[in-house]
């Protein structure tokens, strides 16, 4: 092994990245800049959802009850229709999420008999729709609970509520930035390894100076090295400056080794980059070797439970996600990020990473050369 | 210095893309100091047979020996002693000359030592010093494919493969091309190329006709000449080229003339027969009687061009 | 604008793709794959969510709750443990989503009337698992109280009917069972379709790279027609997707389609218009490929995941980003596909989202043609 030589390769690479600047510089600080943005976009709970009230009782009752609702926070101040024609278009348009319809006799409903009130939610964004059912759950339970106590002449401030204490660990604060932006950086981290390890090889196929490379003395090991060193500098720093930014941004602590999350980080690393050769490998133009590496992406999103828990799925699947490195990345993320873990958790974690990374990598080292031909 | 000592071999090369038969049974040997050319039409083989001979592809049959070493079994022996330069010369160009260089350089081993005087020298070779900091894509043709041939011979390399190394470049840079590989050969380098331009096989001392994966003729130009050209050859440069060649060719046809071939040659004609010196004023009467002023005509040697023509008849 | 050019340029864009079959499969399943995958993992419900069970007071009626809240599929008791600290080793592990602890005082203060003492222990960091027990457990836990307090009221000799609750009567229109997948399957043809885009732009930059670039400048057809007519052979593909992905999201996923198909059709070609616009303003600038995929990616791509209202409600997004949103012609389309699919809306109600996915066509190919001048000349 020649190592000036690699170191030679490597520099050729990083040559060429200085040259397309635009390149490194887009997805280093364009990477980072939009994990921010989009971390702050997507963390925020949600508020201010439109809601349109036909008050057909128009009693004090009716009155505290919408008041209520304004103060959970979840809603934006009522709009007042008379209708229910203008409910019917708003939600058609997809102009608001809930309208609350109080029944004309509702008052005297509380007073005396079970009180009833419609509600009707905008199925069409349902995440939405479900916080504000959440809310006007919330509000009424509570209300039945006073009314039952002063009927059964408890004292309220004596009694608890039978809600169960909830306690959030590793995220006290229930931040949503705290689960949200690792899975984000770690998409976004993958897919920037796979592809500038995808590109190494497909470029020069594609502009034609492979073959020069393959006739010069390097093994198929140097090659491999001296082509993914500068990616590996790429992926590390878009790592660190990520990791700063949800650090100093969305208060994403660290509370276990930093140490170790930054070497477990390196493997990862090297790990999706050996995919990404397998693919420059496939692929025959640039072209391919970006859709593949995005279709690669999304799949291993899926996998990491970003939409539905993996424990869901059938046992099928459950099986295949053991082999996503992005499934046990994250794992060890979550873990050193917030729950202190450290390598007696971890070890399964970073075990299948390694050795998936070795199957990998003895493939590609096999297959490269015969089939860059 | 060419010494007899046979420097690359095959033998019996097949190489078939599923079915398609690219190179189909090639035998040939280049001695040491010996500038061997490939000529052939586009499509021939003559790419993949270089690709075959430093183990970028695997051959379907057959072997081949370079430096004595056999490709199939240790390429990667071979690579270090060998110089290539591909058709598509190959550089990067987004690099300057200077970085090029310095990276086949490191590539192929070199010390920084070794890498300094090597590429003074190979600087010197391609004619580039003081430009070292140009990108490579602002050089012109004939200054890259010098550059190319200097890289690929950065570290002395005892073999040169170069697959068609003049493609596109202008016949001044051609000419000068053609003068730097005979300085290397005179140092005893071996050089195998591939083209397709007829004129530049003249400057090989040996050749292999190729068509459709098959070698047709091997031997050096002279040998050829006389093997395939049956007659010598007449150049006319009449006014109306195509007709002319009609003319003579109905003629022919008739039997009033005994013709090898009537070509047409650019705006000129070839005619091609047995004792020309007898038969050359019996050609010009049968233009003039047809109407057509047949210019002036001179007995020329045949160009391999017409020699490869009249090979593949 | 020369219709013949156009021509031209469209029937050379065609050869070029069809030349190369491995890439026009892959341009022209892409979508629908992406589709697949990311569909099928929202349909997955979430069930079996594994916690564990700390039950101090070991009653008839606590163990009675634990069956009220495990009953069905939705939790699955991973063990009842015996001290916190299993709870803990359990978290860290990632082998319980959540946990439930009986206090010792369970039943009497249930009895008493003072409250529900039990307490919840979610694991933060992965919201489905957690939220959804916390969700389940609490219903589960509601309607356990109302059994249980109907019991303490008879037996207090008071009548039930004291019981106080407001009958809340819920329609979730379009959605009846709320679930997410009704609604953001719709939403992936949005974010999916924006793969053409990416492609298109890779397309403007390979003739930069590969130095054709030229030639197609020196001849005589416009810009805007060259523009276009690279652009058109993407519209196909996405239009193609277009049929494939809603019969595949009503016959696979049973997603409704309310709508008419026509208009859909019509509506997604000015969307592909718009969003292939994008990819040609990228592609114009950028002179390398690899530098179009990162731009891309970066500006369609991943927007078009998360800024599209498809995942994260746009209500909830600050003003800023918001109007970033409302700059993506994907957060339109989102609104015009759960439209078209859920309500069944017309144009009457969908015009506003076609004018804005018109306006933002036209401005972004309009940039992308004077840029294209300036640099050429």
């Amino acid at each position: 092994m020649n190592f000036r030589r690699i170191a030679s390769l490597s520099l050729k690479e990083f040559i060429h990245l200085r040259n397309d600047w635009w390149l490194p510089a887009f997805m280093l600080l364009g990477g980072a800049l939009e994990l921010l943005l989009i971390g702050w976009a997507t963390s925020r709970p949600i508020a201010n959802l439109p809601m349109m009230v036909l008050d057909h009782d128009r009693s004090a009752a009716s009155r505290a009850f919408i008041v209520a609702l304004e103060n959970t926070g979840t809603f934006a101040d009522a709009e007042f229709v008379y209708d229910e024609d203008d409910i019917r278009e708003s939600m058609e348009r997809g102009n608001i999420s809930i309208a609350v319809i109080f029944p004309p006799g509702y008052g005297e409903q509380i007073a005396d008999g079970s009180p009833s009130l419609s509600v009707i939610l905008n199925g069409a964004e349902s995440v939405p729709a479900r916080e504000a059912l959440r809310a006007v759950e919330g509000v009424a339970g509570d209300l039945g609970e006073r009314i039952t106590l002063e009927r059964l002449n408890l004292d309220p401030s004596e009694f608890e509520g039978f809600i169960p204490s909830m306690r959030v660990w590793f995220n006290e604060t229930l931040s949503e930035a705290l689960y949200t932006t690792p899975a984000e950086l770690g998409m976004m981290l993958e897919i920037t390894v796979m592809l500038f390890a995808a590109l190494s090889f497909t470029r020069e196929r594609e502009l034609g100076t492979l073959e020069q490379l393959l006739v010069m003395p390097y093994s198929t090991l140097e090659l491999i090295l001296g082509k993914a060193f500068p990616v590996v500098i790429i992926g590390f720093s878009q790592f660190l400056l990520m990791l700063g930014m949800m650090n100093v941004f969305f208060n994403v602590p660290v509370r276990g080794s930093l140490i170790l999350l930054l070497t477990l980080a390196l493997f990862y690393i090297a790990v999706e980059l050996t995919k990404g050769m397998v693919i420059s490998v496939v692929a025959k133009t640039q072209h391919q070797a970006f859709l593949l590496v995005l279709l690669v992406g999304m799949a291993d999103f899926m996998f990491t439970g970003y939409a539905a828990p993996v424990e869901s799925m059938p046992q099928a699947v459950q099986f295949v996600a053991n082999f996503i490195p992005a499934h046990h990345w994250l794992g060890i993320m979550r873990g050193i990020l917030l729950k202190a873990s450290d390598l007696t958790v971890l070890w399964p974690n970073v075990l299948i990473l390694v050795v998936m990374g070795t199957i990998i990598a003895t493939f590609s080292m096999r297959y490269v050369r015969r089939a860059l031909n | 210095m060419r010494t007899n000592e046979p420097t690359v071999i095959a033998k019996n090369l097949v190489k078939e893309f599923g079915d398609f038969p690219a190179v189909a049974g090639i035998d040939f040997i280049v001695g040491q100091g010996e500038i061997f050319g490939f000529l052939g039409p586009n499509g021939s083989g003559k790419t993949t047979t270089i690709r075959l001979m430093l183990g970028l592809l695997r051959p379907t049959e057959g072997e081949m020996e370079v430096l004595g070493i056999s490709v199939n079994d240790h390429p990667e022996k071979i690579r270090p002693r060998v110089g290539y330069m591909s058709q598509q010369f190959s550089l990067y160009n987004d690099l300057t000359v200077e970085q090029n260089l310095r990276f086949h350089g490191t590539a192929y081993g070199l010390t920084n030592t070794e890498l300094v005087e090597r590429m003074s020298i190979a600087l010197e070779m391609a004619g580039l010093q003081g430009r070292e900091k140009t990108k490579t894509k602002e050089l012109s043709g004939g200054w890259r494919q010098r550059l190319a041939l200097s890289a690929a011979f950065l570290h002395e390399p005892r073999v040169l493969f170069l697959d068609e190394p003049t493609a596109g470049v202008d016949p001044i840079s051609r000419r000068e091309f053609w003068e730097l590989l005979y300085i290397l050969v005179a140092q005893g380098v071996t050089v195998f190329v591939t083209t397709h331009y007829m004129d530049e096989a003249e400057h090989c001392h040996r050749l292999a006709f190729i068509r459709r994966g098959k070698i047709i003729a091997t031997g050096t130009p002279d040998e050829l000449r006389d093997k395939f050209m049956k007659g010598e050859v007449l150049e006319l440069a009449p006014d109306d080229a195509a007709s002319a060649v009609n003319v003579l060719r109905n003629a022919s046809a008739e039997g009033r003339l005994d013709l090898n071939e009537v070509e047409l040659y650019g705006s000129l004609v070839h005619v091609v027969a047995n004792d020309m010196s007898h038969k050359q004023s019996e050609i010009i009467a049968e233009l003039q009687r047809s109407g057509l002023d047949p210019g002036s005509g001179v007995i020329i040697e045949p160009s391999l061009e017409d020699v490869f023509i009249a090979s593949m008849k | 604008m020369a219709p013949r050019h156009l021509r031209a340029i469209t029937r050379k864009e065609f050869t070029h793709i069809r030349r190369d079959r491995a890439t026009l499969i892959l341009v022209l399943f892409t979508p629908t794959i992406l589709f697949l995958l990311m569909a099928y993992s929202l349909t997955v419900d979430i069930n079996n969510v594994p916690i564990a069970v700390l039950d101090h007071d070991r009653s008839p009626t606590s163990r009675s709750f634990i069956q009220q809240i495990t009953a069905g599929d939705d939790l699955d008791i991973f063990a009842m443990v015996s001290s916190f600290e299993e709870i803990n080793d359990l978290l860290m592990r990632e082998e319980i989503k959540a946990a439930v602890i009986l206090a010792p005082t369970f039943t009497e203060d249930l009895k008493a009337l003072k409250n529900l003492s039990v307490q919840i222990i979610i694991d933060g960091t992965e919201p489905s698992g957690g939220a959804f027990a916390v969700d389940h457990i609490m219903s589960r836990a509601e309607e356990f109280i109302g059994i249980a307090l109907a019991d303490q009221i008879r037996a207090m000799g008071l009548s039930v009917e004291s019981l106080q609750s407001i009958d809340l009567r819920v329609r979730a229109w379009y959605n009846p069972g709320l679930k997410p997948r009704v609604d953001m399957i719709p939403g992936l043809i949005s974010m999916v379709l924006g793969f053409p885009a990416l492609s298109v732009a890779l397309a403007l930059a390979q003739e930069h790279e590969h130095g054709t670039m030229e030639q197609l400048i020196v001849s005589p057809i416009g810009r805007s027609d060259l523009l276009l007519g690279k652009m058109i052979p993407y519209i196909l593909v996405g239009l193609i997707n277009v049929i494939m992905i809603p019969v595949l999201a009503m016959l696979w996923f049973e997603i409704p389609f309310n709508g008419n198909f026509f208009l859909f059709f019509l509506l997604s070609a000015i969307f592909l218009f718009s969003i292939l616009s994008m990819g040609v303003l990228i592609g114009v600038f950028m002179k390398t490929q690899a530098t179009a995929m990162a731009v891309s990616f970066l500006l369609i791509f991943f927007p078009g995941f998360f800024l599209t209202g498809i995942f994260f409600p746009i209500v909830a997004m600050p003003d800023i980003m918001r109007m970033e949103a409302m700059a993506l012609p994907g957060t339109h389309y989102a609104y015009i596909a759960r439209g078209v699919f859920l309500p069944g809306v017309g144009l009457d109600i969908l015009w506003p989202y076609a004018l804005m996915l018109l306006v933002l066509g036209l401005s972004f190919t309009g940039i992308a043609a004077i840029f294209f001048k300036k640099k050429l000349g």
